[in-house]
């Protein structure tokens, strides 16, 4: 294509240039509802799953309806958004901060209309544009990262795994049937982008296999020290290597051994990579969060040592995933998050009411802290 | 890899445009870079940036942290970025001919 430019000089880049002038202030987007009754609510209900109503000290009232998005939108997408806003909400709109869509009307009978809108629009493959849900004791959207749309360090996909989980769980997006609101994350690799750390079930990305070492090109490549001290276990020291030509080059000799295969190596020099097709694949974990409602916020624990990649549609994470929202909503007490049911049941009960195996890759041993997540008590069911 | 010329020399570069050897670094990379990153004239400034970055990394192996480079320069970070519009990592470690900066960048 033609090249148009913007005006841009390329000869003087600093000519006219506009730079710290931070983002849009958020109030300049407010409804007129909102900014009217900033900071004076009264109370708020949810009429139905996916539709909220907020009254203020004045009685005005605000009326949400949260719809699912997929994060990953084209432009054409949001186009339609803000077509749907221009027509119902005076062409205001927000996106929460589970990046699921919220339209708001400021009276009842303007809901209706727009449910209804919302409702009939779909893709030509059949899903829903804008399914509606995501508040209360229900499944909401996932968070989740880049995967293999963009990233360079993924064990595996983003939009893929969350498109199949949350398939199977759509019924729990739509309905407010859980004991208290369950979290799901996803992160494509364990920098843990995003929540995965923190949420009721968490799927991540995990290698399985110690990086291939590029010895030609790493010194060129790569500042030595960086990679060196990226590893957590120390597995990684400065080796010199002689090539099949006969130079000897500076390198790295990783001790596979000591090697949990994080990738962190990688990330820092790109001659150190390790991603396989075979190797690659998916952790589960469960039962963090992080409100402080009832009990403090919790890091989420592994339950699931392995699952191969099985695109498109994972099917073994997401079965293991319906096992344990299945035993969960079975099992927990009313405002229990997933975390403070396996609590109080005792994690040796959560495997066993959600069918998982329990495998010696379970068992903290990563430094001191490992020891005291080991049972010291003679306190256990069989 | 892509391959630049300038006055002659011709420099391998990753699509980022780093040299891809540190030792291929010669003063015609300084002046391509300088082309490339719309500087309009190299001083004294940018040569001792240059010079700075380059004893470090022979010496440590590592870029110095931008702390450091503030530190050894006596330049602070709002005038690197005068000299150097891109920035300490973009553009001084490039043109000392430094490897690519990487991490979460």
């Amino acid at each position: 294509m033609a090249f148009i430019s913007s005006g841009y000089n390329p000869d003087k880049p600093m000519e006219n240039r506009i730079t710290d002038i931070g983002p849009r202030k958020y109030d300049e987007f407010y409804p007129e509802v909102i900014k009217k009754n900033k900071g004076k609510w009264s109370h708020h209900e949810i009429l139905e799953p996916g539709v909220l109503v907020h009254v203020a000290e004045s009685g005005d009232e605000i009326y949400t309806v949260r719809v699912g998005g997929a994060r990953l939108m084209s432009t054409t997408h949001i186009n339609e958004i803000c077509e749907i806003a221009d027509k119902h909400c005076d062409g205001h709109l927000r996106f929460t901060t589970r990046n699921n869509i919220e339209f708001m009307v400021d009276s009842k009978d303007k809901v209706e209309p727009l449910k209804n809108d919302l409702k009939s629009r779909k893709f030509a493959g059949g899903s829903f544009k804008f399914p509606i849900g995501g508040t209360g004791a229900g499944v909401t959207n996932i968070v989740h990262t880049q995967g293999w749309i963009h990233c360079h360090t993924p064990a595996t996909d983003a939009s893929g795994t969350v498109k199949a989980t949350m398939d199977e769980l759509f019924a729990d997006f739509q309905d407010q049937r859980l004991p208290a609101q369950l979290r799901v994350s996803m992160a494509c690799c364990l920098n843990m982008c995003g929540a995965v750390h923190c949420s009721d079930i968490a799927i991540l990305g995990y290698h399985r296999k110690p990086p291939m070492i590029d010895h030609e090109y790493l010194d060129k490549l790569c500042e030595i020290p960086l990679a060196v001290s990226a590893c957590p276990t120390a597995a990684i020291k400065p080796a010199k290597v002689t090539l099949e030509d006969g130079t000897e080059v500076k390198s790295v000799d990783v001790k596979n051994e000591r090697c949990m295969f994080c990738g962190n190596c990688y990330t820092m020099c790109p001659s150190l990579p390790l991603a396989d097709t075979e190797g690659d694949g998916i952790v589960l974990m469960a039962g963090g969060k992080v409100s402080n409602r009832i009990s403090d916020p919790k890091f989420s624990k592994v339950v699931v040592a392995f699952l191969p990649n099985e695109m498109p549609r994972w099917p073994s994470m997401t079965d293991a995933i319906h096992k344990m929202v299945n035993a969960y909503s079975n099992g927990a007490n009313k405002y229990e998050r997933l975390g403070d049911w396996a609590d109080r049941i005792g994690w040796e009960k959560f495997f066993e009411v959600c069918e998982l195996d329990f495998t010696h890759h379970l068992i903290d041993d990563f430094r001191q802290q490992a020891y005291m997540s080991w049972r010291q008590s003679t306190q256990f069911k069989f | 890899m892509a391959t630049v010329e300038m006055n002659g020399t011709s420099f391998e570069v990753d699509e980022d445009g780093f040299l891809l050897d540190y030792k291929s670094f010669t003063n015609d990379w300084v002046e391509y870079v300088r082309q490339q990153e719309g500087i309009d004239e190299l001083n004294d400034e940018h040569w001792k940036v240059v010079n700075v970055l380059q004893d470090y990394y022979e010496k440590n192996g590592i870029a110095p942290m931008v702390r450091v480079l503030s530190k050894l320069t006596k330049y602070k970070l709002k005038h690197i970025y005068e000299l150097f519009p891109s920035g300490p990592g973009k553009g001084a470690c490039k043109m000392a001919g430094l490897p690519k900066p990487t991490g979460c960048v």
